[in-house]
């Protein structure tokens, strides 16, 4: 007991030792979430910029303003000289324009229906697509206000709802597979470097002569390392926090279970790669081939529905896409743990298997 | 000394890689309290035997009893009596020599006060070192305090001097000597002969996977049944009958050097001056020694030591 606990603590003290590899283990998932997640973080963020020259300056122009700036799609600026505003439309500074002339007011108070007020919107053709969502966006400003001068009543509404009922982002889609992400490549590459340079230098063999039980060796790897990957995933998930607002919404114990699943499914294999590689050299590029088609296939930056059919049933059986879907399912959508029994009973599948075949494949020298 | 106690009795063990023998059926006891030295040159086997021994490598024939059990059978028990030091072992080099020390002494049911170890293998200094800044005399050190840490009664020392300066080797020797006076049977293999007449009470001399010769060092060299040996080279390539010079009771020959032995060596040196001259050939490097282990290896196989 006592040996195991005193490995477990050399294990962590490597570990903290070893800065530059601690610090670059953390540093480049967090580099890459904040990167993606800068980049492609807000999802469908179609931003619109329009100016608007108001030069009626009555009570309705005002409240045709103010309904157009209700939209959070559009950001609004206002501007009273519109020959700038137009030349800046032309260099694509803005999006759009709208003039509202001198008599909007009088014209709408007076509610001639037979001859509705044209209100000029310019767009640069250059960029129809942006233009067009744009002027649907006044449209429907334009609507609304004509609406209500007349107090129409609709008889049909739209209404719309998301089938998760969450309003999610790409990033909430991200964090949660950078942290199996980093789950897979700290222990799979992790333990198949760490162990077979421990075997290659003969660290290893000088254990194997002393009474210590291998068990007691590698049950302390896991613990050692389930403790680092703990505090990592922690961080990953304060700066997703903070840089984001990335929250978990399900329960913290089925994040922590899945961590363990996967730590252990992870290291399992690792030990598989450190059993097959004759040298540390060559456990690199081993663990190198196995985790690169997992990161772009398993779920981890793209939805596995985004793959080619022919991949499916290859991607299915990947350990990773489960870690990543059950955190995922867990951080965004809440589910519980026993929502994802599939996906624990095959990480758990594949850490039994991993064990099984691990256990074979060792060697102390 | 009559009723010496065998603590370790090998019986004819093989290893086989491959094709290659590379212990052929070696058979010999170690004494209880005694510094027995296997004794080499690289690729002899020495290594091999004594990994055998400690249960790192599994004999294809024979065993050995080791403190009593069985290597092939009870090897658990072998190993806590035993302590180890592997040649070169790479140990974890962010970790400091005291929380080795008890990280070592942790896989035991038992060990020695730490503290005092430290001490005892002088590395009080260092005591809070990582292992990575260690010189070669202190990690060489340190992985004998690793071995003693159980408080074993034998000690299995591979290779401990070799790659280190003189100094540090003579400071590993007194180690190993005080080790001895407490009591410790210490078996140890080395390729320097200085050392296993330093150090050793019997020396195993091993070649080519066999044991050819197992004595006491000063009966080793008195078998040589010469006391004093000649050494020197020729200028030329030359054919000559150089046992026919007076008083040669054996030559050792390897590329050009030549080694005479004798018991009277003025008669032998004036008789080889006199035969350079009159056939007018240049000695060179000459010098005399008195016979030693080397050359009880040299004439046994025919091979020096180590090579070049």
């Amino acid at each position: 007991m006592r040996s195991y606990y005193l490995l477990t603590l050399a294990q962590l003290r490597i570990f903290l030792r070893n800065r530059q590899v601690l610090f670059w283990t953390l540093a480049f998932p967090i580099v890459l979430m904040v990167m993606l997640g800068s980049f492609l973080g807000n999802g469908n963020g179609v931003s619109i910029t329009a100016a608007v020259v108001d030069q009626d300056k009555s009570e309705q122009s005002k409240n045709l303003v103010k309904e157009m700036e209700k939209n959070e799609a559009v950001s609004l600026e206002k501007s009273s000289n519109e020959k700038d505003v137009l030349d800046q439309l032309k260099q694509g500074d803005l999006t759009l324009v709208i003039t509202i002339p001198k008599g909007y007011g009088e014209n709408l108070a007076a509610g001639n229906r037979a001859d509705p007020f044209k209100l000029p919107v310019y767009y640069n053709e250059t960029n129809m697509a942006m233009s067009q969502v744009g002027l649907q966006l006044v449209d429907n400003a334009v609507d609304t206000i004509s609406k209500k001068s007349v107090s129409y009543e609709p008889v049909v509404i739209t209404e719309s709802k998301g089938v998760e009922a969450l309003n999610l982002r790409y990033i909430d889609f991200l964090v949660p597979g950078i942290v199996a992400m980093m789950i897979m490549s700290n222990n799979m590459n992790g333990v198949a470097g760490q162990i077979s340079s421990w075997r290659e230098r003969g660290i290893l063999r000088r254990m194997q002569g002393t009474t210590l039980k291998a068990s007691t060796f590698i049950a302390a790897q896991i613990t050692a390392r389930f403790m680092l990957n703990g505090l990592q995933a922690m961080i990953v998930l304060a700066v997703a926090w903070a840089a984001f607002g990335i929250e978990v919404r399900g329960s913290w114990l089925t994040v922590i279970a899945f961590v363990t699943l996967g730590t252990l499914a992870f290291m399992a294999i690792g030990f598989i790669i450190a059993g097959i590689a004759k040298t540390p050299e060559s456990a690199g590029p081993i663990a190198g081939f196995l985790s690169f088609p997992m990161l772009f296939l398993g779920g981890v930056f793209f939805p596995i529905r985004d793959m080619p059919e022919f991949l499916q049933p290859f991607v299915q059986i990947l350990p990773i896409a489960h870690l990543s879907h059950a955190l995922r399912e867990t951080m965004n959508v809440g589910a519980s743990f026993l929502d994802l029994g599939m996906e624990a009973m095959i990480l758990g599948g594949w850490l039994i298997g991993a064990f099984i075949v691990a256990s074979f494949t060792f060697k102390w020298e | 000394m009559e009723t010496q106690q065998e603590i370790i009795k090998v019986q004819k063990l093989v290893k086989r890689y491959g094709d290659f023998t590379a212990v052929d059926g070696s058979e010999f006891s170690v004494h209880n309290g005694e510094v027995f030295g296997l004794l080499g040159p690289n690729g002899a086997g020495k290594t091999t035997t004594l990994e055998m021994l400690v249960g790192l490598r599994k004999p294809d024939e024979g065993t050995a009893i080791v403190g009593g059990f069985d290597i092939t059978k009870e090897l658990d028990k072998v190993k806590e009596v035993i302590g180890v030091q592997l040649q070169s072992t790479t140990l974890f080099e962010l970790l400091t020599v005291d929380e080795i020390l008890h990280l070592y002494g942790s896989f035991y049911r038992e060990h020695i006060s730490i503290p005092e170890l430290i001490d005892d293998m002088l590395l009080t200094e260092k005591k809070n070192s990582r292992i990575k800044g260690l010189s070669g005399g202190q990690k060489q050190r340190l992985a004998i305090a690793l071995a003693l840490v159980h408080d074993p009664q034998i000690i299995f020392l591979d290779e401990p001097t070799t790659g280190l300066d003189p100094q540090a080797r003579r400071t590993l020797w007194d180690i190993i000597l005080r080790l001895k006076e407490r009591g410790k049977t210490v078996v140890l293999t080395t390729h320097y002969m200085d050392e296993a007449h330093v150090l050793c009470d019997r020396i195993a001399i091993m070649d080519q996977g066999k044991l050819i010769a197992l004595d006491t060092p000063s009966e080793l060299v008195r078998n040589l049944q010469s006391d004093s040996a000649v050494e020197f080279k020729f200028n030329d390539e030359v054919d000559l009958a150089l046992a026919e010079i007076d008083g040669v009771k054996q030559v050792g020959s390897q590329k050009d050097v030549h080694v005479l032995y004798t018991d009277d060596l003025q008669r032998t040196l004036t008789s080889l001056i006199a035969i350079a001259s009159e056939k007018q050939l240049k000695l060179v490097d000459l010098q005399t020694r008195t016979a030693t282990l080397e050359d009880v290896f040299i004439h046994m196989t025919g091979r020096r030591l180590r090579e070049g």
